[in-house]
């Protein structure tokens, strides 16, 4: 907790310091980057809290997927597809696609002890060119003017400004807290990912709980991508993925792999991204400041971590 | 000369060695033999300087030699750059060859220079442009060997060096033993095979539970001088089935627990030999642990097994040795096993906390569950076995009383 609020005030601080050697007021350049709407802060929040969410839950289990980005676009691509048979279909399409994507590492890892940081990532190349050349080609607009799709057919139904995604990823941390913590399941995972060997000799399934938490981190990162289609962008192009899969690293090492910490962690990335898009409109700073923050809250989170078990 | 005066070391509350006085003349060879953890290893890292004993004096000529028992090579660097890591003319000694412009360097493509004499002491080491990592464990040993003796050492301590070596690497390494001596060094030899240490040795020292209890003898009187036999079935209850199964650590013994928890049937016990790699996860919290197999609440058995803990939310990892044995112990027992499979589940407890241990699982027995007790401690094996097994070099002796076992286990454990 401490070093949470630790990372979060030196990646502030840096960046307000950064803005006073440019001569631009600290205060004011804080006070835009929090102040961002509240609605598109939600906005962004939904997404992060899902990709944040299937960073949290692999990690607990020791297994590294870096592979949200792919998994995102997986779900996506279901989504999009399916969405002909209605809204749920579209949705569940994107879980268990998403699930899908990430459970080919898991397999290539049980099968050929290939380290899954590395097929995660590879996977996400094929998923962002796969998509590329949908986009480009099979599922491109019936224009052909941009390299996009046209406009799906069904929608998240909206809650005010905010579409209804948002109750479907606060749940979805809800119900990971619960596996988490509070079913022996989820303590048979979290045992894997702090000492596999002890987690078999007390009779725990490793491998089962590898994939099983695999297949869940997939899920998420999959149902965060067929919300942000349903509900936002109601396309897909290019760079539909807009790297939601990689900040979910910070959102969740932020959170200390907390999946109700996930949440804070998510509105507080959510915010940066809004603010940072107004701070670009208003006093002409790059938004790429946002990545920088994640990136300073990012190593913070890892100088100040508990070692790592030798 | 060597003079140790009064040596004592302890590690928490195990006196590894205790009172320790030696002399040893230039021109020695000793053997110092001991079951394992009898303190024969932990004295000489004191005599090396390696490690600051608690008490005592120490004399010892210098440059000191050390080939330990297992290898501190880097496997990514050749022969030739591994001695010169540790030649204390650098690069120099080996002629010039792997020092070129500076850098290490070990052509990969012809074969670099055999290294014999002068810098090895007698050691062939063909082909000094192999990758460490590409070596046998036998071309490994000798090469911590020539790293010991490229110092010129006046003393040299080998810990049981012949436990990876074939009888005629082994003759090999004791030419250079008797070559190093009759130069006037003093070679020390730490083993627990007495053939071997009866054949080379010029003196022979026993160690047991940190003290010198023996100088000299036969193999039988050394062996016996290992170990200790007290009264042997005298603290034993009539239960069924306690077979325990003795043997110096390093004879299989990983391999043969495996073996018994997956060829057993019904519900399996486990405790594991290699307590931070497989025992209780330190991150989790005592309760947690023992939900990962028992459904008894954590309250009952931290009380039942007298857990010393702050209560069930204390992480096991901050838990004294002996407690983390005991939540282990709770754990594996409390699932009503009928096979257990229990490794050196005593090791490195105190007196209290092991009888404690040996209750439990002779409860257990009693209770109809059959008990497989895998011990480096002959004692134990006597104080609980029912029946005994020796195991050396993978291989299981057959099933002996404790009354032949008292007579016979000693010389079975040693290879006689």
């Amino acid at each position: 907790m401490t070093r949470a609020v630790v990372a979060v005030v030196a990646a502030l601080a840096l960046v307000a310091l950064t803005g006073w050697l440019f001569g631009h007021s600290p205060v004011d350049l804080l006070s835009i980057l929090l102040g961002g709407s509240l609605d598109e802060t939600i906005l962004k929040a939904i997404p992060l809290l899902l990709t944040g969410l299937t960073i949290a839950i692999a990690f607990r289990a020791g297994v590294w997927n870096i592979g949200g980005e792919g998994q995102f676009i997986a779900g996506a691509l279901a989504a999009f597809a399916a969405a002909r048979f209605g809204l749920v279909a579209a949705l569940i399409a994107s879980v268990v696609a998403g699930a899908a994507w990430a459970s080919i590492a898991s397999l290539l890892r049980w099968w050929r002890n290939a380290p899954e940081v590395l097929t995660t990532i590879l996977l996400n190349f094929i998923a962002i060119n796969l998509l590329g050349w949908c986009v480009n080609g099979p599922l491109q607009e019936a224009s052909a003017r941009y390299p996009q799709t046209d406009a799906v057919s069904v929608a998240l139904p909206q809650l005010g400004e905010v579409h209804a995604g948002v109750v479907l990823a606060v749940a979805a941390a809800i119900a990971m807290w619960w596996l988490l913590y509070h079913t022996s399941e989820g303590l048979r995972l979290r045992a894997t990912g702090f000492n596999p060997s002890a987690a078999k000799f007390a009779g725990v399934h490793v491998e089962a709980q590898v994939f099983r938490a695999m297949a869940i981190s997939g899920g998420c990162a999959g149902l965060a991508g067929g919300i942000e289609l349903l509900g936002v962008t109601h396309r897909l192009f290019e760079r539909f993925a807009a790297g939601y899969g990689y900040s979910g690293i910070a959102v969740a090492l932020l959170a200390q792999l907390h999946p109700l910490g996930t949440v804070v962690s998510a509105f507080f990335f959510g915010a940066l991204a809004t603010g940072a898009g107004e701070l670009q409109r208003s006093a002409n700073i790059s938004a790429t400041v946002a990545t920088l923050i994640q990136a300073v809250v990012i190593f913070t989170m890892i100088l100040f971590g508990r070692r790592a078990r030798a | 000369m060597l003079r140790l005066a009064n040596i004592s070391k302890s590690f928490g509350s195990t006196r590894a060695v205790d009172d320790v006085s030696l002399e040893m003349q230039p021109g020695e060879i000793v053997g110092l033999v001991g079951e394992n953890g009898a303190g024969k290893t932990t004295l000489m890292r004191i005599v090396a300087g390696e490690l600051q004993p608690d008490g005592g004096t120490i004399e010892a000529p210098a440059p000191i030699g050390f080939v330990h028992q297992h290898f501190v090579l880097v496997n990514a660097f050749t022969i030739a750059e591994n001695l010169a890591l540790v030649t204390p003319s650098g690069a120099r000694g080996l002629g010039g060859w792997a020092a070129r412009n500076g850098r290490l360097v070990a052509p990969p493509t012809r074969p670099g220079p055999s290294l014999t004499l002068g810098v090895t002491g007698g050691i062939e080491l063909p082909d000094s442009s192999r990758l460490v990592a590409d070596l046998s464990v036998g071309e490994k040993s000798k090469l911590e060997l020539a790293k010991a003796i490229s110092r010129k050492p006046s003393l040299l301590i080998l810990d049981e060096p012949t436990s990876v070596l074939t009888p005629t690497e082994a003759a090999e390494l004791f030419a250079v033993m008797r070559r190093l001596a009759a130069s006037g060094a003093i070679v020390v030899f730490i083993s627990h095979k007495i053939p071997e240490v009866l054949e080379i040795a010029t003196r022979v020292v026993v160690m047991r539970g940190g003290r010198i209890v023996a100088e000299g003898g036969t193999a039988e009187e050394l062996a016996n001088a290992m170990v200790e036999i007290r009264g042997a079935s005298s603290e034993r209850r009539a239960a069924g089935g306690i077979t325990a199964i003795v043997g110096v650590a390093g004879n299989g013994q990983a391999e043969l627990a495996a073996k018994l928890r997956r060829e057993a049937t019904g519900i399996v016990a486990a405790i594991p030999e290699d307590r931070t790699r497989d025992g209780l996860i330190a991150e989790m919290t005592i309760a947690e642990n023992l939900a990962l197999r028992t459904k008894v609440p954590a309250e009952q058995l931290i009380a039942e097994y007298n857990i010393k803990a702050s209560g069930p939310k204390q992480k096991a990892g901050s838990l004294s040795g002996g407690n983390q044995q005991k939540v282990l112990l709770a754990r594996e027992l409390s699932i009503e096993p009928n096979v257990i499979v229990a490794s050196e589940p005593t090791r490195g407890l105190d007196a209290e906390a092991t009888r404690f241990v040996h209750d439990r699982l002779r409860d257990a027995a009693a209770r109809g569950a059959q008990v497989f007790l895998i011990t480096s401690d002959l004692d134990e094996a006597f104080a609980l076995g029912d029946a005994i097994q020796v195991i050396y070099r993978g291989r299981l002796s057959e099933k002996l009383t404790p009354e032949e076992a008292a007579a016979k286990a000693p010389q079975l454990m040693a290879g006689l």
